[in-house]
């Protein structure tokens, strides 16, 4: 574990659960790790913060859950994107990359 | 499209509750075992890598309680627990939640009641579309009640205004419906035919009549009328075929056509409409006489449907411009509207709730009880909050230990309110019963003399229950929120430990008690006020002597009896009263005094120097000889009436400002008083004997028409023998008024058996008819000021009792180091007094300010005087006294080593 963990905003994290869901269906230490993996470890997100982003986006209507097995053969719950999820991950990128370039811009200009 | 998901996940949520509570767990569990799984990998113990797991996972509960917060429908599920918790802690302590929802179910209700009242009499729009365009044109006097309009000045008005669709004409009267030889009695409108369309009123069923048949003869098919909805249900069984039906209405064959809309009663409050007819049947209930185009006679209730973009000013405006025409078009002779009823003049005001006579007596006095009653309920909140905070504060440790366990702030502040909600829903619900009910009885306080109470709607409508809930939330706030803030704000280490009697709520308690106070103070106040105004107009004399004096008020015209046949009718009464046993004496008068009424006759004198002194505003009373005897009013000059006197103009007698008006600076007995008869150019100064009269006496002035208002000059003189009114007065004097109104029942039975029987009454009766508004301002005023000063009472003794109950430690410590047990008596008394003089002072100044916006809105009230304050503030000493005597007992009855080991 990083030991650099840093405040997320819950619109971040939804982003970032919803980009780890993009390749496939994923249990929910499995979506912990993957957020950790895919932004270097700058991102380590706990339990107590998963749990209810994952639960509020499945009662939105972004993320479907079923349960199966692990690895290690454990019952565990899988969340996969519905297509309204795929759809919400599509604007929510091209939102991001505005907002960063709008910021990027604004930090490079001199005076 | 999260929508219909979220609303699925709400329905699953909330009904699938263990389910979805099973799931959740094994998931957490399940990430938990998976963080096992990874450390058993990293080469940890099963134990030690479980362990580790549950560190990471932040503790299984917990994360739970998190995915709970974000879940759909939690506020809900919060909210029902909430309230069975609360109602679970209420039943647990029902002394207390019943006197707490019965203090606010008073309030509530004491204001649902006059809100009801008010609704019914002021604010309640007339059942047509756009009520706000409508207005209504008054014929006035300043400060007396409103006179209708005559038709000619209803033909001018709506020739000459401009701002306004078209003017309907409306009156109410009797008809006597025959069906197959039964005569009923029914009650009738008359409408002008462009009626339904300027009220944009369609009917229930069937069809309205229009302008072509509102012509003499009714048009060409013949009168037609429409049936009120309520008729219609009570006499035609809601018979849906009764178009085509016909009926007859004062000996004319009428035509029905339709049903009028169930929630339209007629344009006049109080006067319910069971059949309209076009105006022009009054033809047929006025002959001989129409009234159609008498200029004198006023009997028409005028309104308007306002063009788009006018405006009350603009139909001020327009009035003011048109005035002068209308009254010369309505009156070319100038006897009426320039002559007798000058100081009348025409206005337009707001037709919204159509017409009321209730509404110009009502109105200021029902602002004046909203005013009191909105005080009355912020007492029972005060009242209510003091109960709730006392409560709050005995559980303060419960509070404590919730919130050391995880309760959030949020959670025991909403579930104080939840509790708080709870009562007042039962208060509410009590209220509101309880405000319908006193609303009934108020109805009958309106009650004209002898006659039924104004058919006044006070069924629960929806303005008055959202009235009543709103004040209901309300209420609860106000008496809620501190206890629920205290609640929250209970902090786990320090509330445990500390004693109650430092609690920051014994200090809210100490505010509490001077607002009670002060609020008393102001209602006693208002009360006196009010009271003293009555007390005032009682007194006054009236130039009457009301012991003993019963009156009847006979009508004949049913009967339509001629002149003769009336006058014959009237002084066989008299004859028949007078010989019956214990009648002292007895007289006829034309028309009874305090009646709201208005007479005026022209008369005028002629000085020494040719001077002519006129006057078109003397009222004239046609009275019998012992008039004045029978009536108690003192003749001061001269000598009243006699048998001997011949009938007719001959003689008369002034009263005292009539005198002084005539005949300023001479001798008025033997001086003669000229009648212009309806002629205002006559000046006198052709002297006709024929109308002139001898002045043979003065009489005391009399406040004639009205008890408020100042006596109007008076002439009297003998009826004459042949020509009699359809409508007269027998006075009679005896020793009890059961003899009087026994003999007064008789003689109409024996005399004019085919009349309707009159309605009889004590003066006493009457005067409490007149003064109906100051009576029930009074009445309800001291009631209000007496369950004030009871909850007061009731406030200042629980937060003593409990004071007591605090500081046993303290007192018992002063005890046991040797102060006399007066000293804790003292004590108790101390900490009252302050609260109630802290109050009073406030008290004090609201009720003059009070005082004043009563003032305003009143007639005849006075200043308030320092006596009447003083005694107010006596009083309420007094009765924190009593308040404050059993704890301050219980204080003195401590026992020192008890009390020292109590906590």
């Amino acid at each position: 574990m990083n030991p650099e963990s840093t405040e997320l905003l819950q619109g971040t994290l939804d982003l970032l659960i919803l980009k780890s869901l993009a390749l496939g269906s994923l249990h929910g230490l499995g979506i912990s790790r993957r957020i950790e993996q895919i932004t270097h470890g700058t991102f380590v997100v706990k339990p107590g913060s998963l749990f209810p982003a994952l639960h509020r986006m499945e009662e939105q209507g972004w993320l479907e859950a079923e349960w199966g097995a692990s690895e290690t053969n454990r019952r565990a719950k899988y969340y996969r994107l519905t297509r309204a999820g795929q759809k919400q991950l599509g604007s929510e990128t091209e939102r991001w990359s505005r907002i960063a370039g709008a910021i990027g811009r604004a930090l490079e200009a001199s005076g | 499209m999260t929508t219909p998901s979220k609303l699925h996940s709400l329905i699953r949520n909330l009904f699938r509750r263990a389910r979805v509570e099973q799931d959740l767990d094994d998931e957490v569990r399940s990430y938990a075992g998976l963080l096992a799984d990874q450390r058993i990998e990293q080469g940890l113990s099963p134990e030690e890598a479980r362990r580790r797991a549950l560190i990471d996972l932040g503790g299984v509960e917990q994360v739970k309680e998190r995915v709970r917060e974000v879940r759909m429908g939690t506020r809900l599920e919060t909210l029902w627990q909430d309230l069975r918790y609360g109602a679970r802690m209420l039943r647990k302590n029902p002394g207390f939640s019943a006197a707490a929802a019965l203090t606010l179910a008073l309030g509530i209700g004491a204001n649902a009641a006059i809100f009801t009242l008010t609704y019914a009499v002021i604010l309640k729009s007339l059942p047509v579309p756009n009520p706000g365009q409508l207005v209504r044109y008054t014929f006035r006097e300043t400060g007396a009640s409103d006179l209708s309009i005559s038709g000619p000045a209803y033909d001018s008005l709506r020739k000459h205004e401009t701002v306004n669709q078209d003017l309907l004409a409306w009156s109410n009267d009797d008809l006597a419906v025959d069906e197959n030889g039964t005569v009923t009695r029914a009650s009738g409108a008359l409408m002008s035919g462009n009626g339904f369309r300027v009220l944009e009123l369609r009917p229930y069923l069937g069809r309205v009549f229009g302008e072509a048949d509102d012509v003499t003869g009714g048009g060409p098919n013949g009168y037609q009328a429409l049936l009120g909805y309520d008729y219609w249900k009570r006499h035609f069984g809601q018979n849906p075929n009764i178009a085509g039906r016909a009926l007859n209405i004062n000996g004319r064959a009428v035509t029905l056509i339709g049903v009028l809309p169930e929630r339209f009663d007629g344009l006049i409050a109080g006067f319910p409409t069971d059949i309209v007819l076009p105006l022009s049947f009054e033809e047929v209930m006025h002959a001989p006489h129409p009234q159609r185009h008498a200029p004198g006679n006023f009997w028409l209730t005028v309104m308007g449907r306002l063009k788009r973009g006018e405006s009350l000013k603009s139909a001020r405006a327009d009035l003011r411009a048109t005035d002068a025409v209308v009254r010369e078009e309505a009156d070319p002779s100038h006897t009426f509207l320039r002559g007798f009823f000058a100081p009348f003049k025409f206005g337009v005001e707001s037709g919204r709730s159509g017409r009321s006579f209730l509404k110009v007596d009502y109105a200021r006095p029902l602002i004046v009880l909203e005013i009191l009653v909105v005080l009355l309920l912020l007492l029972c909140c005060a009242n209510a909050a003091l109960l709730m905070l006392a409560r709050t504060t005995g559980r303060f440790r419960e509070f404590a230990v919730r919130s050391a366990l995880g309760a959030q702030r949020g959670r025991l502040f909403r579930q104080v309110l939840a509790e708080v909600g709870l009562l007042a829903a039962c208060g509410l619900a009590l209220g509101v019963w309880m405000g319908w009910a006193a609303a009934r009885s108020l109805v009958a306080m309106l009650a004209d003399v002898a006659g039924p109470p104004p058919a006044l709607d006070v069924g629960p409508r929806f303005a008055i229950l959202a009235f009543a809930a709103g004040v209901t939330v309300l209420s609860a706030l106000a008496a809620g929120l501190w206890p629920a803030l205290r609640a929250s704000r209970a902090a786990p280490a320090l509330d445990l430990k500390r004693s109650e009697a430092l609690s920051p709520s014994r200090r809210l308690g100490n505010w509490i008690v001077p607002v009670q106070v002060a609020i008393s103070v102001t209602l006693l106040a208002a009360a006196s006020l009010l009271g003293g105004a009555l007390v005032h107009l009682l007194l006054e004399h009236s130039g009457f002597r009301s012991d003993g004096l019963v009156m009847a008020d006979v009508d004949l015209s049913a009967a339509k009896p001629t002149g003769k046949q009336a006058a014959l009718d009237a002084r066989q009464m008299l004859e028949a009263v007078e010989n019956a046993p214990g009648v002292q004496a007895a007289a006829l008068l034309q028309a009874p005094p305090l009646h709201n009424g208005w007479s005026a006759g022209h008369y005028f004198s002629v000085g020494p120097h040719g001077a002519v002194h006129s006057d078109m505003q003397t009222w004239p009373e046609t009275v019998s000889p012992d008039y004045f005897a029978t009536m108690g009013t003192q003749v001061l000059e001269g000598r009243g009436f006699a048998n001997s006197d011949r009938s007719g103009s001959s003689v008369c007698i002034l009263s005292a400002s009539a005198a002084m008006n005539f005949f300023p600076k001479e001798e008025p007995v033997g001086r003669f008083v000229y009648s212009g008869g309806a002629d205002p150019s006559k000046d006198g100064t052709d002297l006709d004997p024929r109308g002139a009269c001898r002045v043979i006496g003065i009489a005391e002035d009399v406040r004639f028409q009205s008890l408020r208002q100042a006596p109007p000059r008076m002439l009297y003189s003998l009826a004459a023998g042949d020509d009699g009114g359809d409508f007269f007065t027998v006075a009679v004097r005896s020793a009890s008024p059961g003899l009087g109104a026994g003999a007064l029942r008789n003689a109409a039975r024996q005399v004019v058996p085919l009349a309707p029987a009159p309605a009889i009454y004590t003066f006493r009766e009457l005067v409490n008819a007149h003064l109906q508004q100051e009576r029930m301002l009074t009445a309800l005023s001291a009631c209000f000021a007496a369950i004030a000063l009871l909850l007061t009472a009731l406030g200042l003794y629980g937060l003593l009792a409990r004071s007591v109950l605090l500081r046993t430690r303290e007192i018992g410590l002063r005890l046991a180091l040797g102060a006399p047990r007066r000293d804790a008596l003292l004590l108790v008394i101390r900490q009252g007094m302050r609260l109630v003089l802290i109050g009073a002072a406030i008290g004090l100044a609201i009720a003059l300010i009070l005082t004043h916006v009563l003032r305003s809105l009143l007639f005849g009230l006075h200043a308030t005087d320092p006596v009447t304050l003083a005694g107010v503030v006596a009083l309420l000493v007094i009765v924190a006294l009593l308040a404050s005597y059993i704890p301050a007992r219980r204080a003195t009855r401590l026992n020192p080593t008890e009390a020292l080991r109590c906590e």
